[in-house]
């Protein structure tokens, strides 16, 4: 089909097709072998990633920078409308089937780890197919295919959230975490059929591809015109929206972020790959992908939702105790800064930082993970009811985990966006670009990168009181129970290796031989419109230093706070603190008002559906007994009666005159007499 | 031997053989049942395969595309000045039936597989069991409405006495309130049929005739006669074809069935037997369907177009107000019937775009759904075997007991609650799909329609939370423990075919859309040069 370069490479597809297959195949055959496997179903299925690893780059260096074309073969045909299946390369393409298949090989080797030999069959059944899901949703080139892998993803996140599905924890996170997603994936439905039905195609280059059919459609007297169709303005709106619900719900923004925070019940190694690096960058993704229909003030929209999330969460992020909890918020967070900066036409930046945030969330999450493990390990070892991933019971742990604690480091200050971190260079990006935004525009809008700003600043201080908390001062546990013994440690091979992967790429060597300037990344580069100019303006030197003053004097104030203990912050009864501790009861309100209304309202329809639908249908029951009842009596009394009226009535005659024959003679002498005097007396008066 | 005659007649056959058998026999009856199904299924099968595809075999309002056709003259009746009365034994298949047909074959299969734990009074209830496939299998395929009448009357009769003999507690109330229902929604078709012989000239012959394809042809109809498109007759101020359409609609909304006339569906189903309900859910809601597309829109295409709004209103709530009543269900075989309605709402509103990929998209999930309810109430049958209870708060943390049963009800449940992948996702996406783009309704009921998979999610979701998840924790304690086994290579065998079939229809749609394409096509073709 369309294609602007329009040789078709046979090499890059087959390496797609398998990158994609292989864990498909993977997941099959652990699927169908018996669980008794053990280890070497996890075996085969980093066996099955690494080999999705190097044909992605072998796909990435044959694809990165050679302009966009797609390969497709008809799938089925409805009416007159064939539906392809097809493949997509361009750089968005070939950088996320690199990206996901990187950050899985790292959590696939630590999973062979973390999660035990008994379990690891139905384990890496879930992740493989979620591997398939993820690596095929960012190679489709049509909508409808996009749409399945989109849910695909979202069903094996649900699988993979309730892995361990005797605990009642994980299983009303996953089934929280499907149905917010299927509000999401309606938004998404609704917006393909919109497209559909306003462009006549499914096809991504088609629609939103360089002179694509939404490049030359426009609004005219409130409608909305494409070459061949128009609909009413009101439906690109409705479009948007579908959108703006999809990805809110997979990049978990306001208001559909709640389920990422509960997403957390599943394993760790899981939370690394799927709530931190891949299936909630899927948002940002389908927002690459679809960039061309999104007009500015729904940009704009984008742009206030995703500032207004970044801030949200970085302060929910600042008092929670579960350790997982802090990074699902900072994802969140962080998810907010890609989505505003796609608001703000800075493409080229959301999608690096989606890049290197996989990579240092990815990091942390599995640091995470290692401690909590360990924890783990003394709470069975001595039987303690505690909770392994809250970090109060932490600390000190540096001496102990020395590489954990490096690799923590660096994840953190890459958070933060510390220059020589691969989240300076991305970060900083978007905050340059969010100042020069503003620039332009109404006074008003300085709340955004002035919120973001803020957002940095309360992301310092949330990274530097969970590494106070973890790795500095004592170990509390220690403390409330002396007589534990602790042998703790960075754990096997198989944790540290990745550990120190995924470290050295959330420096800045992976992405640009210049610490300091983002616009030399590569990456960047990558996604630069051709037009694009430097800029050149105060902005590139004052946020970055901004910055940097801000984060240290915050870092060093967590530091006052929390190792000198000198109470420099809220109160613990303030309302701001209650509002941050109880997630601004955002949950609380859905959990409370819209569930319970939908359940009530559903038992109201079914006591309709009882009461009155069948309450109708019995009330004719009745009313046919009734009158079934009234014409037998009328039957029995009525018809019946009036025959047997008139039998009695001939019967009665009947009798009379039998009365006369009694065969007695002084009856018929007397009858005779009575009868000729009546004669006579008649005669007499006539 | 005509091969749709066989495939009738097949049940027939071995049903009476059946009846012939001495009682002491009885343990060989469901073999014998499971034999007759299977040829029904070797022979769906055939059609299935040989069913020639191409605009030239779209059938519909061609009589002569239609394909295996059989027609004999059957009844033929000198009625003096009022002419011959002309029935023909007149069956055939195109795009629309043959599927239908196909999946009734495997549908009855499963059925008889569920039967296993029939265990009293064998023959009346495999020999009612069989006279139910007979005509079921005549609906689908009869092109003479008297025929069809006939086969549709003769399904009432078993199932009355299937639900109401082995059927739970109040099975009874269920058997006839189920027939009362049917029965006042097919006593009004008789007399638009009747109708309809009187307006309708064979062109052949001359005669009065109830060949429903001649009923599409509007020169069929005799000038001034009551149906005839022309005169524009009335009956009781309406106009005669509108009251003939809702009158039939309504027979057929019964089966499907629609909101507010959906009642007997959850009593019927909670009080049937498990392969009753398979039939029932399987493909009984499927002749509404059926109905509505062959009759109701092959009769009266005008009215069709011009009720759009109201048919495809009628989906939308039926799509909701089933999906919202079961999520306030704690009896799962309740549950699963409405989410019946919920799914058979989605056909109602692809029939009522009548777009192709409406259409297509409701044959779709008539097929799906066929296929996906039958596992449904299959698997609320093995686990109502084993305990003797369906309720959700009654059981905790099944995949612990049963892990295989649980995977089978993961499948179900996710294929139903339409996941891409599987034969109910392309089904409902282009249901919706074909609603938004129509131009008879409003484009706000492809938006509420996708409401319905957002809830479908919820109360299939929140079954699982309940009753799969979570620790092991049942009512009837050790005692049910003990009673709930792993799947009998019986069950696996019914279960397994169904599953793979919901991901094949699923991944290769075209296995559906292939055959019909051509008749959806010519449908809609045909629904617009009769509103011109």
């Amino acid at each position: 089909m369309t294609s602007i370069t329009p040789h078709i490479d046979s090499v890059v597809v087959t390496c797609t097709l398998l990158a994609a297959g292989l864990p498909l195949g993977a997941s099959a055959v652990n699927f169908l072998l018996p669980g008794k496997t053990g280890r070497a179903s996890g075996w085969l299925s980093v066996l099955a990633i690494l080999g999705s690893l190097i044909l992605a780059g072998i796909v990435f260096s044959k694809v990165w920078n050679a302009g966009e074309w797609s390969v497709q073969q008809a799938w089925f045909t409805i009416g007159s409308t064939t539906v392809y299946a097809g493949l997509l390369f361009n750089n968005l393409s070939a950088l996320m089937l690199l990206l996901v298949s990187a950050i899985a090989l790292p959590v696939h080797i630590y999973s062979t780890a973390y999660i035990k030999a008994a379990e690891q069959n139905r384990y890496f059944t879930y992740l493989s197919f979620f591997c398939f899901s993820m690596l095929a949703l960012v190679v489709v080139n049509n909508l409808v295919m996009l749409y399945a892998f989109w849910e695909l993803v979202g069903f094996s996140s649900y699988l993979l959230i309730g892995f361990w599905f005797t605990r009642d924890g994980a299983v009303k996170a996953n089934k929280k975490a499907f149905i917010m997603n299927r509000i999401g994936d309606i938004g998404l439905l609704s917006a393909i059929i919109i497209l559909f039905v306003q462009y006549h195609t499914f096809d991504l280059t088609l629609l939103f591809g360089q002179n694509g059919l939404v490049f030359n459609s426009f609004m005219r007297n409130g409608l909305w015109m494409a070459p061949a169709h128009q609909l009413p303005a009101v439906w690109q709106c409705i479009a948007f929206g579908g959108v703006f619900l999809a990805v809110a719900a997979k990049s978990a923004q306001f208001p559909l972020h709640t389920w990422l925070p509960d997403a957390m019940e599943g394993p760790t190694s899981v939370s690394a790959l799927i709530h931190a690096a891949t299936m909630v960058a899927a948002g940002v993704f389908l927002l690459g992908r679809v960039y061309p229909l999104f007009n500015t003030t729904e940009l704009d929209i984008l742009a206030i939702i995703g500032c207004f999330t970044a801030f949200l969460a970085a302060t929910i992020a600042l008092t929670q105790n579960d350790l997982k909890r802090i990074l699902a918020y900072s994802t969140i967070s962080q998810l907010g800064y890609m989505i505003m900066a796609m608001g703000i036409d800075a493409y080229a930046s959301s999608l690096f930082h989606l890049v290197t945030h996989a990579f240092f969330k990815c990091l942390l999450f599995l640091c995470a993970g290692v401690i909590i493990h360990e924890v783990q390990h003394i709470k069975d070892e001595h039987q303690l009811d505690i909770d392994p991933q809250n970090i109060l019971y932490m600390g000190g742990l540096r001496k102990k985990m020395p590489i954990t604690f490096m690799a923590t480091v660096v994840g953190c200050l890459a958070l933060v966006g510390i220059p020589l971190t691969s989240g300076y260079l991305s970060k900083d990006g978007i905050l340059i670009q969010a100042f020069e935004w503003a620039e332009s525009r109404a006074w008003y809008y300085e709340i955004l990168p002035v919120g973001i700003l803020l957002t940095s600043a309360l992301t310092a201080f949330y990274v530097a009181r969970l590494i106070f908390k973890v790795f500095f001062g004592e170990f509390k546990l220690k403390e409330i129970f002396p007589d534990i013994h602790l042998h703790i440690s960075d754990g096997s091979w198989a944790y540290r290796l990745p550990l120190i992967l995924l470290a050295l790429c959330s420096l800045f060597p992976l992405f640009s031989w210049n610490p300091l300037l983002y616009e030399h990344a590569w990456l960047f580069k990558g996604f630069l419109p051709v037009d694009y100019l430097v800029r050149e303006n105060v902005y590139h030197a004052i946020v970055p230093a901004l910055i940097n003053i801000i984060s240290v004097f915050v870092v060093y104030w967590a530091y006052a706070v929390y190792l000198q203990q000198r109470k420099l912050v809220f109160s613990q009864k303030s309302f701001l603190f209650k509002l941050s501790y109880h997630h601004w009861y955002i949950d609380t309100f859905y959990q409370q008002v819209v569930v319970k209304a939908v359940v009530a309202f559903s038992q109201a329809l079914f006591w309709f559906d009882r009461q009155v639908i069948d309450g109708l249908i019995h009330q004719l029951t009745r009313a046919g007994k009734l009158l079934a009842g009234m014409s037998a009596w009328a039957d029995r009394y009525i018809i019946d009666g009036f025959l047997l009226l008139i039998t009695q009535v001939v019967k009665g005659i009947g009798s009379f005159f039998r009365s006369f024959q009694g065969g007695k003679v002084q009856y018929y002498l007397y009858s005779m007499l009575i009868l000729m005097l009546t004669l006579f007396i008649i005669k007499l008066l006539v | 031997m005509n091969i749709l005659t066989l495939f009738i007649f097949i049940p027939a056959l071995f049903g009476f053989l059946i009846l012939a058998l001495p009682d002491g026999l009885k343990q060989t009856f469901k073999y014998i049942t499971l034999t007759a199904t299977l040829i029904q299924l070797a022979l769906g099968i055939y059609l299935y395969l040989n069913f020639k595809t191409g605009a030239e075999f779209a059938g519909i309002n061609h009589e002569q595309q239609f394909q295996f056709v059989q027609k004999l003259p059957w009844i033929s009746l000198n009625m003096g000045n009022a002419g011959r009365m002309q029935v023909d034994y007149f069956v055939g298949v195109d795009g629309i039936s043959v599927l239908m047909l196909v999946m009734t074959a495997v549908v009855m299969v499963i059925a008889v597989l569920a039967s296993w734990e029939i265990k009293q009074n064998l023959k009346g209830f495999f020999a009612l069991f069989l006279m139910l496939d007979m005509a079921v299998a005549g609906v689908f395929c009869a092109l003479d409405f008297f025929l069809f009448y006939l086969f549709y009357e003769l399904m009432l009769l078993p199932l009355y006495f299937l639900i109401g003999m082995w059927g739970g507690v109040r099975r009874e109330y269920a058997a006839i309130k189920f027939f009362l229902y049917t029965l006042f929604g097919s006593v009004f078709m008789l007399l638009i049929m009747v109708g309809l012989y009187l307006s309708v000239t064979d062109p052949g012959t001359g005669n009065h005739t109830f060949n429903l394809i001649s009923m599409m042809n509007p020169a069929n109809y005799t000038q001034g006669s009551v149906f005839s498109l022309a005169s524009h007759q009335t009956l009781f101020g309406v106009p005669a074809r509108v009251l003939g359409f809702v009158v039939i609609f309504i027979a057929f909304a019964i089966k499907v069935p629609v909101v507010p006339l959906h009642t007997w569906l959850p009593d019927a189903h909670v009080e049937a037997p498990t392969p009753v309900s398979i039939i029932l859910a399987g493909v009984l809601l499927k002749v509404g369907g059926y109905g509505i597309i062959r009759i109701c829109m092959g009769i009266f295409p005008e009215v069709a177009v011009s009720g759009a709004f109201w048919i495809g209103l009628l989906g939308v709530i039926s799509i909701i107000y089933g999906a919202l009543n079961a999520l306030a269900q704690r009896d799962l075989k309740r549950l699963i019937a409405y989410s019946s309605v919920s799914h058979m709402g989605f056909v109602l509103l692809g029939l009522a775009s009548l777009t192709a990929e409406g259409v297509s998209g409701a044959m779709m999930q008539m097929v799906s759904h066929g296929f996906l309810s039958s596992m449904l109430f299959f698997l609320v049958g093995i686990i109502y075997d084993r305990v003797h209870d369906r309720d959700i708060y009654n059981f905790r943390g099944l995949a612990t007991t049963m892990p295989q049963y649980t995977t089978f009800v993961m499948i179900a449940f996710f294929a139903s609650l339409g996941l891409p992948g599987f034969s109910a996702f392309v089904a409902e996406a282009f249901t919706l799909a074909g609603t938004f783009k129509s131009d008879l309704v409003p484009h706000w009921m492809a938006v509420c329609g996708s409401i319905g998979i957002l809830l479908s999610a919820a109360y299939f979701l929140w079954t699982l939370q309940r009753m799969f998840f979570g620790k092991e924790l049942l009512k009837g304690g050790d005692a049910w423990k003990q009673a709930l086994t792993g799947l009998k290579i019986r069950e696996k065998l019914a279960l397994f075919p169904l599953a793979v079939l919901a991901l094949a229809l699923g991944v290769m749609p075209s296995l559906v859309f292939g055959k019909i394409n051509d008749s959806v096509l010519a449908l809609i073709e045909f629904t617009k040069h009769m509103v011109r």
